[in-house]
């Protein structure tokens, strides 16, 4: 008598004909910094083709290979956690891959780690809770705790939200987790990512009103729910 | 200023700017060399956008040919959008390269690429924000050296005040010459630089040419102001292509034409009498099947690219095209790239080669008749049977595909109001035909542009449409090609007259394009950056009146502004061709008869020393041979 798990598994399989998935953990510098979601999806096919990886493609009009990205990185934004699944259609030894995408990578796109992931595990971008930043602001801010403090005090931060012919109200307080400062040119921050509720750090500089001050952004962890949810249909 | 600077502003201001991936280079394949270790410093520029420079195979090839060298490096730069212009000129920052971000100033050689004439503007503007005066004669040598090529580059003369000197031709081979020339002359004079390159042929120096002028504005003289320049300045060309470019850069953002051009042949030889392209790049060369195969292997190895587009002026006129195409099919296909032959004749795009072509991604193809009735096709040398058409037409939506486009224009030499009415009734025919096919799902996008006559053409004598004929020929064409099933684009008059005058103009619309754009015009080519007004008013100011230069016939005898720039094909064989064409007479195919334009005598030593088989022309005998036999005669 098969599992459950197994039962779902194999008719998975039969569904999907990907027969291994990569988990690439993948940094973004220099001019990569300046570079859209749909933009790194593209950069990363380029790259998988020239890297010669078995991509599995999508069926269909317009065929592309099956990639997911864990998260948007909004432009300008530095970043040494991002991730991406790829699907293949044969399954490949991992040893020398992360070699084999450097060997291919254009400027400014980092490559720490490549591993295994189930098949059938869901979707990265399902996944993704938070994300933690640094801000570096060029020249000191003198009142950045008081900022902070004001910040935080606040129960609510109400902005409106234009969609599609009507505005929504929406309170982005919850979507902080937290704010701290470590010097007076550096702001770190712990902020809401995914589909669940997802902020900018570039929303929260403009509610403490240093958005056009010089500054730079680095998104240095993502955080995952941390189970694996399996889904079977 | 100095790189650090350049970079440390850049950081600053570039998330004020739309699309700030334009202005950060970085990509794949580019080649950054180290700038203190490297002795000739060459900046290689496209006046306008990334989006746009970036698809140029032109700046991609000459990139390529001096970053060859070792002790050369050529780097890129794209004119900055008006949001990013407007920071730097706030900023005080210059424009710099992409790859080393150095300022243009810092180079020994700035090479402006000028594939159309709408760019002239953008390429003043360009100098200006390198810091350099923009007119040749105020920049001595402590500046670069600025040369430019390109399509527009055949008539040079309304830029000659700010270029120092021309590439005429191609480009692939003298790049480097020029490079060496400065490299060697270093510290010498702008003058003694200038007389030294302007004896690499196929280099145009305006500033060792006087022009004079008739009282009614014609030109009376173009003559060498000094010892050892040549009276014209002969194109240069390429005796066999060079392997194909496949080193592509990869851009990290979206651009234009985001795929990998191969060129699978240089040169037309069917003659279109409007083409200027047609005229100016004969010779025709093909590239061997394999060698285009092995292109695109080392282009996918290289860049990932998902798609490659097939380069030629009329690419089913590529002696192999179906053998080229299945084999693509057959070794790239399943590595799901794509490919796109632009330039399809109707009557060679047979259905074959239609179904080989078509592809899941492709919703239709895109012709180019130029003429809807079979007297204007004659005309213009573009004969094709009307029932041609139509049963292309049939192929294409037998095949599935559900959308037809053609490109059409209004204003050829003789045209009538019935020969425009040709154009509804054939888009009507040819919608029918799709609708019989596929219902009401079948679409004809029609294209209908202005002709702007252009020099070294037959048709460079004849006037360009008035604008009282054009507005209402494109009136007449908006009213009856409407409805489901048909699109209609056209060209803004504006535009066209603006790229008339330009197209023919002379060595005196210096002073207008320098006006024009102290006026504030930049991207001329944008529709909704053309403001007329402005050159217009420029005109007013200079004195001189637009339509001289579109609206008016010249003589036979009259001297083109363009005189002195010889392409190889005679001024002789372009009148007889225009005459003719007032008769209604054609020229076959010249792979298949020669009519003597006059490349094979310009490029006889070139000729002699290729191979037989690299050139298109048709072998040609002797003259003791041809004298023998009196009944054969090449000239027509």
């Amino acid at each position: 008598m098969y599992s459950m798990r197994v039962v779902c598994d194999t008719w998975r399989m039969s569904q999907n004909p990907a027969r291994q998935r990569l988990r690439i953990t993948f940094g973004k510098f220099a001019a990569m910094k300046y570079t859209s979601n749909l933009d790194v999806a593209k950069i990363w096919e380029r790259l998988l083709r020239r890297a010669d990886m078995p991509l599995l493609y999508s069926q269909g009009f317009n065929t592309r290979p099956r990639l997911q990205l864990a998260t948007a990185l909004p432009l300008g934004i530095t970043s040494e956690c991002e991730l991406l699944d790829v699907s293949l259609r044969q399954r490949i030894r991992l040893d020398s891959v992360p070699q084999q995408l450097r060997d291919v990578s254009p400027d400014g796109l980092e490559i720490y780690r490549v591993e295994e992931v189930p098949v059938a595990s869901a979707a990265l971008q399902t996944r993704v809770r938070s994300a933690h930043y640094v801000v570096t602001f060029e020249e000191s801010v003198p009142d950045l705790d008081q900022r902070v403090a004001c910040l935080l005090a606040k129960p609510r931060i109400l902005r409106t939200i234009q969609r599609k012919r009507r505005t929504v109200e929406k309170d982005l307080r919850p979507l902080i987790n937290e704010i701290g400062t470590a010097d007076l040119n550096v702001l770190q921050m712990h902020i809401a990512v995914g589909d669940r509720g997802n902020l900018r750090p570039g929303d929260v500089l403009e509610e403490m009103d240093l958005i056009d001050s010089w500054h730079r952004v680095h998104r240095h962890q993502l955080v995952l729910a941390d189970t694996e949810e399996v889904k079977c249909n | 200023m100095r790189p650090e600077r350049i970079e440390r502003i850049l950081d600053r201001i570039l998330l004020k700017a739309e699309r700030p991936g334009r202005y950060v280079g970085g990509e794949y394949n580019s080649i950054v060399k180290d700038w203190d270790a490297t002795d000739l410093r060459v900046a290689l520029a496209f006046p306008d956008l990334y989006d746009l420079g970036m698809s140029n195979l032109g700046i991609m090839i000459l990139y390529e040919q001096l970053n060859r060298q070792p002790d050369i490096l050529a780097e890129r730069v794209f004119s900055p959008w008006v949001d990013m212009e407007a920071l730097m000129r706030a900023e005080g920052l210059p424009l710099y390269s992409l790859e080393t971000k150095h300022a243009v100033r810092d180079f020994d050689l700035l090479g402006i690429s000028l594939p159309y004439e709408q760019l002239y503007t953008n390429a003043l503007n360009l100098l200006d924000l390198a810091g350099m005066p923009v007119r040749s004669k105020d920049r001595d040598s402590t500046y670069p050296l600025v040369v430019a090529g390109g399509h527009a580059c055949f008539n040079p003369e309304p830029v000659a005040d700010f270029i120092d000197a021309f590439i005429i031709g191609e480009g692939e081979e003298i790049i480097v010459e020029v490079a060496r020339c400065v490299q060697a002359l270093r510290g010498r004079s702008r003058e003694e630089l200038l007389r030294a390159v302007a004896g690499i042929q196929g280099m145009y120096v305006p500033r060792f040419y006087d022009v004079t002028y008739h009282p009614d504005g014609m030109v009376a003289e173009i003559i060498p102001n000094r010892p050892d320049i040549p009276e014209r300045v002969l194109k240069r060309i390429v005796p066999v292509l060079p392997p194909p470019f496949t080193r592509f850069l990869v851009p990290n953002i979206d651009t234009v034409h985001n795929r990998a051009p191969v060129e699978i042949m240089r040169g037309c030889t069917r003659g279109c009498r409007f083409c200027h392209a047609g005229m100016v790049t004969r010779p025709v060369r093909e590239r061997p099947v394999p060698e285009v195969l092995e292109a695109i292997g080392k282009i996918t190895a290289s860049t990932g690219f998902e798609e490659i587009s097939l380069l030629s002026l009329s690419s089913s006129d590529y002696g192999q095209v179906h053998e080229l195409v299945s084999a693509i099919h057959d070794e790239f296909g399943d590595a799901g790239l794509s490919m796109s032959l632009p330039s399809l004749r109707i009557e060679t795009a047979s259905a074959e080669l239609l179904s080989k072509l078509g592809d899941t991604r492709r919703s239709g193809f895109t012709f180019a008749p130029e003429a809807a009735t079979e007297r204007m096709r004659n005309l213009i040398n573009k004969y094709v049977p009307t029932e041609q058409v139509l049963q292309t037409a049939r192929d294409v939506y037998a095949g599935g595909w559900r959308t037809i486009k053609f490109y059409f224009m209004i204003g050829h030499p003789e045209e009538t109001i019935d020969d425009v009415w040709g154009i509804i009734d054939l888009c009507k025919a040819v919608l029918r035909e799709g609708r019989k096919e596929l219902g009401n799902k079948a679409n004809v996008n029609v294209g209908v542009s202005t002709f702007i006559p252009k020099p070294h053409t037959p048709f460079q004598w004849v006037p360009q449409d008035s604008r009282e004929q054009v507005l209402e020929k494109q009136q007449l064409l908006k009213r009856e090609l409407r409805g489901p099933g048909l699109h209609l684009r056209w060209n803004d008059i504006e535009s066209s007259e603006f790229e008339g005058f330009l197209s023919r103009g002379d060595r005196r619309l210096g002073q207008v394009v320098q006006r024009a754009w102290e006026l504030g015009c930049t991207f001329d080519a944008w529709q909704d950056r053309h403001y007329h007004d402005r050159w217009l008013q420029a005109f007013g100011e200079a004195g001189l009146d637009p339509d001289f230069y579109n609206h008016r016939t010249r003589g036979d005898h009259e001297i083109f502004p363009w005189e002195h720039i010889d392409v190889a094909v005679h001024r002789k064989f372009l009148l007889q061709d225009y005459q003719m064409s007032l008769k209604g007479e054609t020229r076959i195919d010249c792979r298949d008869k020669c009519f003597a334009c006059g490349i094979l005598p310009k490029f006889t030593k070139t000729r002699s020393q290729t191979a037989a088989s690299a050139w298109e022309c048709p072998p040609v005998r002797p003259i003791a041979e041809r004298k023998r036999s009196a009944n054969v005669t090449l000239m027509p």
